[in-house]
């Protein structure tokens, strides 16, 4: 177990990744530590069938396909844009995709409204200019700048939420695949070495805000990762990174199976009533995604453990659910309290099992909240 | 299994070699290697049977190669098919079809299953691209061959099906288009041979994981169809033995479905064997042609030699009708859950197949939409000699498979016309794309394991370069790449394989001239004017917009009401693309009009059916159908709904009809018929009696109590020559108490029209109600009484404007306000007739223009002062016009010598009051004298 906080997919997967590196006996793409299959499965895991001599967990749960456009996109000329609702694992796959090809996913720009051009490209340290004037070594350069000079993958996280302008800095990048530095007389063009690619996320809910230019989409490949509806998948997703988070707040806890069913179904059903909403008012403002869940679960989970008795119980299930979803005042609390009695009340009638223990709980965090 | 012994050393290899796998996988003799061995004692059995089966798989192309190449070689005189055994007549009317089509088979009243499952429907659909219509096309050309359909018939499939459990899959996934292509084939119920498919979840799941794919029709294209493609057909034959046995040995058994598949076995095998004794043909010139899954069976009736005693059950009562329906691949697609585009693409590598292997493939004469074939030289190849069947699966199996070959110049020009397709769709592509598009296949085919692209890798890539944030046009690429793959193919039926009816309405639109068998939409124009013929066009085309879903007939210009001759009309058609609409149409009756009497006679008679829609059924049979019977018929039905009515919802609607339909008569009849004087006749006395209830009655609204009052007003005269009493209403409306203030004022606009009630009383209780603050607040309703008693009493409009004006100038704004959206509303929705009455009525009242507001005054408040000297209202008055007549004679002489009558006066009994008032006023009468005179 590492020190940090949150390691990156790099350095935590770091034996796999030199493993697969160690075994991996195909052609491999410019500068690329693994070749795209294995890339393939460094991500969605390994099977029997693939005859490798250990298993290699799972780690992006989510559509085949998707994966493998992605990464046949990264080995194109293109760069790859993943564009989709909130929670839906945009990021993480970048990370997991920059790890796997370039073991390198911390070269990020986050897209913000301040973000500017100097972000993406290069600025420079005042204090040294001043002392010794224009060159590489006063120079700073983006991490994108650093990803061309070193041929790894740079990521741009929520690419639409920086301005119009700042993101077309990014077409003569992906185009031309050089920097010019017109401050510098010689060295004043800084080329991209051989795998450099630009992986960006975008988030579909903020579409509009700074729309992205035709320029500049002609530049991206588009993957759309879809909300997961599947249950079962669902289920293992969030198995999966509530473990993870379990292990790193180094907590003893179980999840019994029947809350993880409580927590599914009751997104489920919030979803539903989401989509057969009319108005924004009758909806929940949250996306409700996996993400989501997982923030939920995560939440009753530590305060189970702090407060509670060491144990998850519904009660606490409800009440984070409550807490986490409810944003706004009276239209949240509202759907929620609707929920609650429409669908929550019978179904407690008629199944029993946690049902009731997490109306209860549900109801609680309503009055505490209204 | 004596029959074996002789050839068991064909499989024995194979059986020593999967003995060994299963020992090697699960350490011993279980379960892995009973089935192991079962399958190839499966096959075994079927490549011995002395009848010989052709197991083929539904939509594969590589099945419709290696059946025409088998019949070729063979040449059989007699061909079973898996097929319902009633759908055989229709077989031959292919010919005059388009493939793909459905043969259909469809009951629209049922007896002997439950009222709810009508009407009753079977398709089998039948694309170019399959082994089927190889083996129909080969027996209907050749001379001396029989083709023999052994499946269960279209009735047994409903009696063996436990309803609510058809796996048709219709609908299936997100990736079933959503065009009107998949909706051909309605709800019916699909049927098809060579249906193939793990029945397992877990392995069409491990398949396709394994397989890399997506779906399973992909993985068949992959892993079945590319490597048969040129194999021979004893490989063909087992290979296919041996998916069909692994599939029904890995089933997890749901005992009903397995229940239905054995049964039909057993049946199929029983019509087999009784064919051959009946006609004594030799099992050796006899080809069956099933699905694999069916060639794997183990029932004891399997065989030649198989045991006969499966009883066919009869058929149920139901009357089945037969016939083509177009079909199209979406709709095949959609029907039997295949992946979107999958029968698209098995078309186009069926025709890549015949190119390469040079199979001439067999087609019916006259197929229309099909190349002509080819002449060429009678191959009068000698039916081959059969060889002893020796296993070919062992190097099959062994052998690596072998992958599409694709070639790059193809795959080239795939990048260059998606791009330009998705270019014509709005897409900002360029040739740039196409690059990418094409390189991006090039990857993908790399990572999923295939030395080249397959169609499927080329529409992942087309979506990944291609496909941005949003979809510009009404297609997306993956569509687009479907299109392009060969696209979306409608079958159309031929003329000659059309029912009457179709027939007959293309008969009847012929002078239209236009291409109707056609898809798409096209314009007619009608000038009746011009050519008087085209009526009766019309006359088709009005049933069939009230026969046929929306969109087959549009009337753009021209409507057709009751009384009205149409001199114009124009359409937009598009009975080629609601082919099977018309085709059911047929099975209901020989012509539009017996189709459109049954409808509406069923309409009519309907235990739901209300006097409204009774009405609305008359009249639709006097717009469409001109039938006086009918009309007759059905109006002695509603007046028989009406009187056992309790309700007065349907008054509105009633009385709307009958006005129209009284009009009608009176306009273009001699005399009314019969059933509509009793219909007024019997609704005055219906609605008389219920008027006090629907006063008091709450569920009874004030639009329905208002269009109760225009019956009994408005057909009143009509009624009372009839025989009606006007005591009735008087009394019916003496015993009406409303509480609801809307239906208090309806009461006393009734008793305004009626007399009783004097427009000054009316104008001062409703200014007593403006006066008194405790009951304000409930004026606007009374207002909207008023508004609806426009409907029974139009005189009454003036006041209505009165009254609303005054509301405006004397409603404090806490009640207007509030009230003036109920007010538009109500107009709007329930006045439209009544909101124009009332506008003309204002512009009469109101000034025209702003200079005269000013001086403006009321018309209410300038009447005033004659409303004082108006004689009051006497008992006597109605006699005082006739004394004044008596008193003046030569008025009414001078208009009886006009009209030719010759008549005598009698006198009067008294005084005539009236002639002592023109004694006594007579500048008015010289007035006039001297006004006559001038003139």
């Amino acid at each position: 177990m590492s020190d940090l906080l949150r390691a990156p997919a790099e350095l935590k997967y770091a034996e796999e990744l030199d493993w697969l590196e160690s075994v991996d006996d195909a052609p491999k793409p410019f500068s690329w530590r693994l070749s795209p299959k294995m890339v393939r499965l460094f991500i969605l895991g390994s099977e029997r069938s693939d005859g490798l001599d250990r298993e290699i967990p799972q780690k992006w749960f989510g559509d085949r396909g998707l994966v493998e456009r992605s990464i046949v996109t990264l080995a194109s000329d293109r760069g790859l844009l993943l564009i989709g609702d909130p929670g839906t694992g945009k990021s993480w796959l970048a990370e997991l995709l920059s790890a796997a090809i370039c073991r390198n996913s911390t070269l990020v720009v986050q897209g913000t409204a301040g973000t500017t051009e100097d972000h993406i490209k290069y600025s420079w340290n005042v204090s040294m200019v001043i002392a010794r004037g224009q060159s590489r070594e006063s120079m700073i350069p983006s991490p994108i700048m650093t990803a061309m000079e070193t041929g790894a993958i740079g990521r741009f996280e929520e690419l639409t939420r920086a301005t119009s302008d700042v993101q077309d800095a990014l077409i003569s990048i992906l185009s031309e695949k050089y920097v010019s530095v017109p401050e510098l007389d010689d060295e004043g063009i800084v080329f991209a070495k051989p795998g450099f690619s630009v992986i960006a996320t975008a988030n579909s809910r903020d579409r509009g805000v700074n729309d992205l230019s035709s320029a500049l989409k002609r530049r991206f490949n588009f993957v759309r990762i879809p909300v997961v509806t599947n249950k079962r998948s669902e289920a293992e997703i969030v198995r999966f990174r509530t473990g993870e988070l379990l292990r790193r707040h180094r907590i003893e806890l179980d999840v019994p199976p029947t809350l993880l069913d409580v927590l599914l179904q009751s997104f489920a059903d919030l979803r539903a009533s989401s989509a057969a909403a009319g108005s924004d008012d009758e909806r929940l403002e949250s996306a409700l995604s996996t993400a989501e869940q997982i923030g939920v679960l995560e939440d009753a989970i530590l305060h189970g453990n702090f407060f509670g008795e060491h144990a998850l119980t519904a009660r606490t299930l409800a009440s984070s659910l409550v807490g986490s979803l409810a944003r706004r005042e009276p239209e949240d609390l509202a759907i929620l309290n609707k929920y609650l009695h429409g669908v929550v009340e019978p179904r407690s009638r008629e199944e029993g099992g946690s049902w009731p223990e997490f109306l209860e709980g549900g109801r609680d965090a309503i009055a505490t909240l209204s | 299994m004596d029959e074996t012994t002789a050839d068991e050393t064909a499989f024995t290899a194979l059986r020593t070699q999967l003995r060994e796998a299963a020992t090697a996988f699960a350490g011993g003799p279980d379960a892995l290697e009973e089935i192991l061995l079962g399958i190839v004692d499966d096959i075994d059995r079927a490549v011995h049977e002395p009848l010989e089966i052709f197991p083929v798989c539904h939509h594969s192309p590589a099945s419709a190669t290696a059946m025409a190449r088998r019949l070729r070689e063979k040449r059989p005189k007699a061909v079973y098919l898996e097929l319902c055994e009633d759908m055989a007549p229709l077989l031959t009317e292919l010919r005059n079809c388009r493939l793909p089509v459905a043969v259909q088979a469809f009951a629209a009243e049922v007896d002997g299953f439950p009222a709810q499952w009508s009407p009753l429907s079977v398709v089998a659909p039948i694309t170019e691209a399959s082994a089927e219509y190889q083996a129909i096309a080969y027996a209907l050309e050749t001379p001396d061959v029989e083709l023999v359909l052994v499946d269960r018939s279209s009735d047994h499939v409903f009696q063996w099906d436990a309803r609510g459990a058809h796996a048709t899959g219709a609908g299936s996934g997100p990736e079933a288009p959503a065009e009107e292509e998949a909706a051909l084939h309605g709800d019916a119920v699909g049927v098809e041979i060579g249906d193939l498919r793990p029945r397992f979840a877990e392995l069409e799941e491990h398949l396709l994981r394994h397989g890399r794919v997506r779906h399973w029709s992909e993985w068949w294209h992959q892993y079945v169809e590319l490597p048969l493609g040129e194999s021979d057909h004893d490989t063909y034959r087992q290979v296919m033995f041996l998916i069909g046995s692994l599939f029904r040995r890995l089933a997890p058994g749901d005992p009903h479905r397995v229940r239905v598949d054995e049964d039909r076995e057993r049946h199929m095998w029983t019509r087999m064997r009784r064919h051959l004794q009946e006609t004594g043909t030799d099992p050796a010139d006899c080809l069956y042609v099933c699905g694999a899954f069916h060639a794997a069976s183990r029932v004891a009736e399997f065989g030649v030699l198989g045991e006969d005693t499966f009883e066919i059950g009869p058929r149920t009562a139901t009357r089945w009708q037969y016939g083509l329906i177009p079909s199209s691949h979406a709709a095949i697609e959609a029907q039997f859950g295949l992946a979107a585009g999958s029968v698209s693409i098995a078309a186009t590598l069926w025709a890549k197949n015949l190119r390469r292997t040079r199979v001439e493939p067999y087609r019916l004469a006259g197929q229309a939409g099909a190349g002509r074939p080819k002449a060429r030289k009678a191959v009068a190849a000698a039916p081959a000699e059969q060889a002893p069947p020796s296993d070919r699966l062992t190097g099959f199996l062994g052998r690596p498979p072998v992958l599409d070959g694709l070639d790059e110049a193809e795959l080239l020009g795939w990048s260059v016309e998606i791009v330009r397709a998705a270019r014509r769709s709005g897409y900002p592509a360029s040739t740039a794309d196409a690059i990418a598009v094409f390189e991006t296949s090039i990857l993908l085919a790399g990572i999923r394991d295939r030395a080249k692209p397959t169609p499927y890798d080329f529409q992942d890539a087309a979506v990944t370069c291609i496909e941005k944030d949003t979809v510009p046009g009404r297609r997306d690429v993956r569509r687009l790449v479907e299109i392009m793959m060969g696209g979306d193919r409608v079958g159309r039926v031929g003329y000659d394989a059309l029912p009457p009816l179709a027939r007959d309405v293309h008969d009847r639109l012929a002078p239209l001239n236009l291409k109707l068998q056609q898809r798409g939409v096209r314009r007619a124009l009608l000038d009746m004017a011009a050519r008087p013929e085209l009526e009766s066009c019309s006359d088709v085309l009005w049933i069939l917009r009230r026969l046929m879903p929306h969109g087959a007939a549009r009337p753009i210009m021209g409507e057709r009401k009751l009384g009205e001759r149409p001199i114009q009309e124009s359409w937009d058609l598009a009975l080629g693309t609601h082919q099977r609409s018309l085709i059911e149409l047929g099975y209901e009756g020989v012509s539009v009009e017996q189709v459109l009497e049954q409808r509406l006679r069923r309409t009519a008679y309907d235990s739901r059916a209300t006097a409204a829609t009774v009405l609305g059924a008359v009249e639709d049979t006097v717009l469409y159908l001109r039938g006086h019977r009918l009309a007759g018929e059905l109006g002695a039905h509603a007046l028989k709904v009406l009187s056992a009515e309790r309700s007065v919802d349907g008054a509105p609607e009633v009385l709307r009809r009958v006005r129209r339909l009284l009009a009608y008569y009176r306009t273009g009849e001699p005399v009314l018929p019969p059933w509509i004087e009793s219909f007024v006749k019997a609704g005055y006395a219906h609605y008389c009696t219920l008027l006090p209830t629907a006063f008091t009655d709450d569920d009874a609204g004030v639009r329905q109590v208002g269009a109760m009052l225009g019956f009994l007003f408005g057909m009143e005269s009509l009624a009372l020559s009839l025989g009606c009493d006007r005591t009735q209403l008087e009394l019916a409306l003496a015993q009406s108490r409303p509480r609801d203030p809307a239906k208090t004022a309806l009461l006393w606009a009734a008793r305004t029209h009626l007399g009783q009630l004097t427009r000054a009383q009316l104008r001062a209780r409703c200014d007593e109600m403006l006066g008194n603050p405790m009951v304000v607040p409930a004026y606007p309703r009374y207002l909207s009484g008023f508004l609806h008693a426009l409907e029974p009493v139009p005189g009454l409009a003036d006041f209505v404007v009165e009254a609303v004006s005054n509301a405006f100038a004397r409603l404090p704004d806490h009640v207007l306000l509030p009230w003036l959206p109920t007010l538009i509303t109500t107009l709007r929705s329930d006045g439209a007739e009544l909101a124009p009455l009332l506008i003309r009525e204002a512009g009469r009242t109101f000034p025209g223009r702003l200079a005269a507001l000013d001086a403006w005054v009321p018309p209410w408040r300038a009447r005033a002062e004659p409303e004082a000297v108006r004689p009051a209202r006497r008992s006597g008055a109605r006699a005082s016009g006739a004394a004044l007549l008596a008193a003046h004679p030569a008025a009414c002489d001078a208009v009886a010598g006009l009209l030719g009558c010759d008549g005598t006066w009698q006198s009067a009994e008294s005084a005539p009051p009236g002639a002592a008032l023109a004694d006594r006023h007579p500048r008015t009468a010289v007035a006039l004298e001297a006004l006559l005179a001038a003139s």
